[in-house]
């Protein structure tokens, strides 16, 4: 029977990126989970949390968490600040309430998020697929430091055959989104973002391979911004292309 | 935020020169910081972990651990005095000023000096305040306030230095960094030999012993806390640490954390008064501990900020402050605060209110970095986020707080997110709303440019909404759950992540330890700019009168002959050696044993006493030092509890010649304590 795992869109992926979510669905299938997605999902309540509206906050995360709870099984999410914000952020927000805060940790103890999933949960470190192409890797704040993974991705792109992966200068550095305070401090955001760009240029990579959508809209709209050709795309969508299973990649 | 913090962020980001030195700070202590825990056996995550803990222990059970320091330094011989603000402590140094008749104060670097703001309340008091740390005494000569905790002016280049030099002290023009630092040198050591009171901070308050720690590169904190007849060390209320091996893990962690150094040059254990026989030291030592907050903050959700050790390596780390420098972050009311960066932007709230201060913690994108980087491993981006939350809180009586610090627009978009999110309906409404208007908007290849004052189009395009979000997709619908069962499997988490492996600041296994400590010893000592010579406790006498006969010296200060190889003293002085044994700013060249070496950092623990004067190793330009082979020791913590360290008034540990590096990062041997150590190894004692 195979595993069956519960996929949480996220509200990026879900209203700027629906192919993304097709290639999770479609690289998911190909190592055969049964996905499933419940009707109903929001958002996890992240960018309220994190701008300090935690009453804001609460109604989305107690939607999400009723969503889910409905379901069993691990929970897969492509994005490393969703699922930190639902297995750290969540303990946090309801500290204070332990009704929900029980219900919450029942649902963090099964989140994964995405190449976590595939490399920690499903043992899979190589796909067996191809990418003849040059890429570097933009590891974001919340998957690498609140999660701590970066392993994974890493170990799943250098398995592709034919690629050439470059390391990407002061990878660790970050982009600059944060959620609000790329609004809130537009300049600072940009000159980390600008940054960011630089060390992408001198990766010369043409693309940049990252695990979520906050990062990647950051970055690709700056190097638009500037007219760059470099492209940055979801890990998802790569290894959905690199595995011929349609679709294609953002730019 | 206010008007004028904007603008000074802009300002910040438009400076070419603050941007250079900025780029400049970050790089070379993220470097350092990577090799400078190599050395040690245990690792860097190991080793803060158990900080982390040692450190909760004391904020957790704070009142008894400070009753405890401050009766042991009590009965060593300290006065103490518990401030409860700063309007207390400054009142309590003015007190001790009147009383002494002090005119001049010279001052090494506190960052409580900063927070009571003692050098403009004590000179309006008619005192003449002189600060001592080059960066701080730089920042001082141009009214400034310090940029950073750890370097005060880093934000300036030598020009700027070279140019206040000038007007200030009559300096002829030099961008010379040597003669900067030489000229500050000369002025400084006068206000040493001339003050009538020493102000220093203390790193850290051993409860155990009851003896207060000052981590110095310089040896302007041994001079304030040596020369002048009075001395007041000021100390927060949290800074202390239980016993002699925590403070050995706390030292393993500071310097390294924040200038990438095992030890720094001068650690000095400061623990009472000068004993009958010693002739030299303060008359008076005063300690005095400032609460100004802190014990409110112990008992709030803030309360984990208090771990921090001062050591700055969250600044070094943040891509924010990389960008905006010490100065930006600035209060309400454009007021300075002396804790600037990530730590700051807790602290700052946590001691001077949410309403003065929090509108810092929304300068970050809460990345981590400082987490990372923080020795204690304090969860900085948690404790920011409970800043945020506080000050996004509409006000309640009695706080005053006029009003939610998350601006108008985000506030008004998050609250309608809200109602939008928490229903499905109105969510696909929304995204189809959002859909429609963004595809009235003009984009390219499906990404638009919005205006700059939305904030995001300032510096990025942003991608329309898509045509027909996942959730109403055929896929979506095919993939709606149906009824059965699925046992879950493998592991459960529990919020913690599965692996922490930050990629910054983080070094290698630790490198095999060479037993040879001698040799150990003599590499540490020479990559410091110490030199080590090996003799025979026979051929000592002649190699010391080599060395001397090499400088043209023929008057030295050395310790009592019988802290000294037996025939030492005797021999020198056949040979034509004038010898004394009081201070005299004229010598040159010092001459003392040791007690102990430290083979991991290339140091020497020497003890004051009677007969061991400490400022035959301080002030000199010269210092000689014989040290037994038989004293090696590997690490600090097996030298530390010595019973004569233990018992000493005051112990100075010395890994090197003086230094300094607040001019522009470069580094300059020779401040105020010796500019050259030879160390004399000899087989036995």
């Amino acid at each position: 029977m195979p595993e069956t795992a519960q996929l949480f869109i996220t509200c990026l992926i879900d209203s700027l990126y629906p192919s993304t979510a097709e290639s999770v669905v479609r690289v998911l299938q190909h190592l055969g989970v049964q996905v499933e997605a419940p009707p109903g999902q929001t958002c996890c309540g992240q960018p309220a949390f994190n701008a300090g509206l935690r009453p804001q906050a609460a109604p989305i995360a107690r939607h999400t968490i009723e969503v889910f709870e409905k379901t069993s099984g691990p929970i897969v999410i492509p994005s490393g600040s969703c699922a930190a914000m639902i297995r750290i952020g969540y303990l946090e927000l309801f500290a204070h309430e332990p009704p929900w805060l029980e219900r919450a940790r029942r649902l963090a103890e099964r989140t994964f998020e995405f190449t976590e999933f595939v490399v920690d949960y499903l043992c899979v470190t190589d796909l067996n697929a191809s990418y003849p192409g040059r890429l570097t890797y933009h590891p974001s704040c919340h998957l690498l430091r609140e999660l701590g993974v970066d392993r994974q991705p890493r170990q799943l792109l250098k398995s592709l055959r034919g690629v050439e992966f470059v390391e990407l200068p002061w990878a660790a550095d970050c982009c600059g989104f944060g959620g609000v305070f790329s609004v809130e401090q537009p300049e600072i955001s940009t000159a980390m973002l600008a940054r960011k760009i630089e060390n992408i240029q001198a990766a010369s990579a043409p693309l940049v391979v990252a695990c979520d959508a906050g990062c990647i809209t950051n970055i690709q709209g700056g190097l638009l911004r500037l007219g760059r050709p470099e492209r940055v795309v979801h890990i998802a969508d790569l290894l959905a292309e690199a595995l011929s299973l349609g679709g294609s990649h953002a730019g | 935020m206010p008007d004028s913090f904007q603008q000074n962020i802009r300002k910040a980001l438009a400076d070419p020169q603050l941007q250079g030195a900025l780029d400049g700070n970050a790089e070379r202590r993220q470097a350092a910081f990577t090799a400078a825990f190599e050395s040690l056996p245990e690792s860097r995550q190991a080793l803060r972990q158990r900080a982390h803990a040692m450190r909760q222990t004391v904020i957790a059970d704070l009142d008894r651990y400070l009753d405890q320091f401050a009766a042991r330094a009590a009965a060593n011989g300290f006065t103490i005095h518990f401030a409860h603000d700063e309007t207390q402590a400054v009142e309590m140094v003015l007190q001790i000023a009147r009383r002494s008749n002090a005119r001049l104060i010279a001052k090494s670097k506190t960052m409580v000096g900063e927070e009571i703001h003692l050098n403009r309340r004590l000179e309006q008091a008619g005192l003449q305040v002189v600060e001592t740390d080059l960066g701080e005494y730089i920042v001082q000569l141009r009214g400034e306030p310090p940029s950073h905790i750890i370097t005060p002016a880093v934000h300036l280049n030598r020009q700027q230095v070279a140019r206040t030099f000038e007007e200030k002290l009559g300096l002829p023009y030099t961008t010379d960094i040597p003669a900067l630092t030489g000229a500050a040198r000369q002025v400084l050591r006068q206000t040493f030999l001339e003050a009538d009171i020493g102000v220093s901070g203390a790193n850290f308050g051993v409860a155990e012993t009851g003896a207060i720690v000052l981590v110095t590169n310089e040896g302007n904190g041994r001079m304030c806390t040596t020369l002048p007849p009075v001395h007041i060390a000021l100390m927060g209320i949290e800074r202390i640490v239980p016993t002699l091996d925590d403070l050995a893990l706390a030292l393993s962690l500071l310097p390294r954390s924040a200038t990438g150094q095992k030890l720094s040059v001068y650690t000095s254990l400061i623990q009472g008064l000068p004993r009958p026989g010693e002739n030299e030291g303060p008359a008076e030592r005063h300690l005095i501990l400032l609460d100004n907050g802190r014990g409110r903050m112990k008992d709030s959700p803030l309360a984990e900020a208090l771990l921090c050790i001062r050591c700055g390596a969250c600044l070094n780390a943040c891509p924010v402050f990389r960008e905006i420098g010490g100065h930006a972050y600035a209060g309400r009311h454009g007021e300075q605060t002396p804790y600037p960066g990530p730590i700051g932007s807790v602290v700052s709230p946590g001691l001077f209110g949410v309403e003065r201060f929090g509108h810092l913690a929304r300068l970050s994108s809460l990345c981590g970095a400082c987490k990372d980087a923080c020795p204690v491993d304090i969860d900085l981006p948690r404790l920011l986020l409970e800043v945020r939350s506080q000050g996004a809180a509409p006000s309640t009586p009695p706080e005053p707080r006029p009003q939610s610090q998350v601006p108008i627009g985000v506030r008004l978009s998050l609250h309608l997110f809200s109602l939008t999110a928490r229903s499905p309906t109105r969510f696909a409404l929304a995204q189809r709303l959002g859909g429609l208007f963004s595809r009235m908007a003009p984009a390219r290849n499906g990404w638009m440019r919005l205006p700059a004052f939305t904030g995001w189009g300032y510096g990025r395009d942003l991608p329309r909404l898509a045509a027909q979000p996942f959730s109403a997709s055929k896929t979506a619908r095919r993939l709606s759950p149906k009824p059965g069962d699925n046992p879950l499997r493998k592991k459960a988490l529990t919020g913690q992540p599965i692996s922490a492996s930050p990629l910054v600041m983080t070094g290698p296994a630790a490198a095999p330890v060479s037993q040879d400590l001698a040799a150990r010893f003599s590499q540490e000592l020479e990559d410091l700019g110490g030199s080590v010579v090996g003799c025979t406790a026979a051929d000592l006498p002649q190699r010391v009168l080599d060395y001397l006969a090499s400088v043209q010296v023929r008057q030295i200060q050395a310790w009592e002959a019988p802290y000294l190889p037996a025939g030492l003293l005797d021999a020198l002085q056949a040979a034509g050696i004038e010898i004394a044994h009081a201070a005299n700013p004229e010598i040159k060249v010092g001459l003392t044993g040791a007690l102990a070496g430290i083979a991991e950092s290339g140091s020497l623990a020497l003890p004051a006493g009677p007969g061991c004067p400490l400022t035959a190793s301080l002030l000199p330009e010269i210092h000689l030092a014989v040290l037994a082979r038989t004293h090696l020791y590997e690490r600090l913590s097996e030298a530390l509890p010595l019973p004569a360290v233990r018992n000493a008034s005051s112990v100075v540990i010395v890994s090197g010649p003086s230094r300094t590096a607040d001019i522009e990062m470069t580094l300059t041997i020779g401040v105020h304590g010796p500019g050259k150590l030879v160390v004399f190894l000899i087989d036995s004692n």
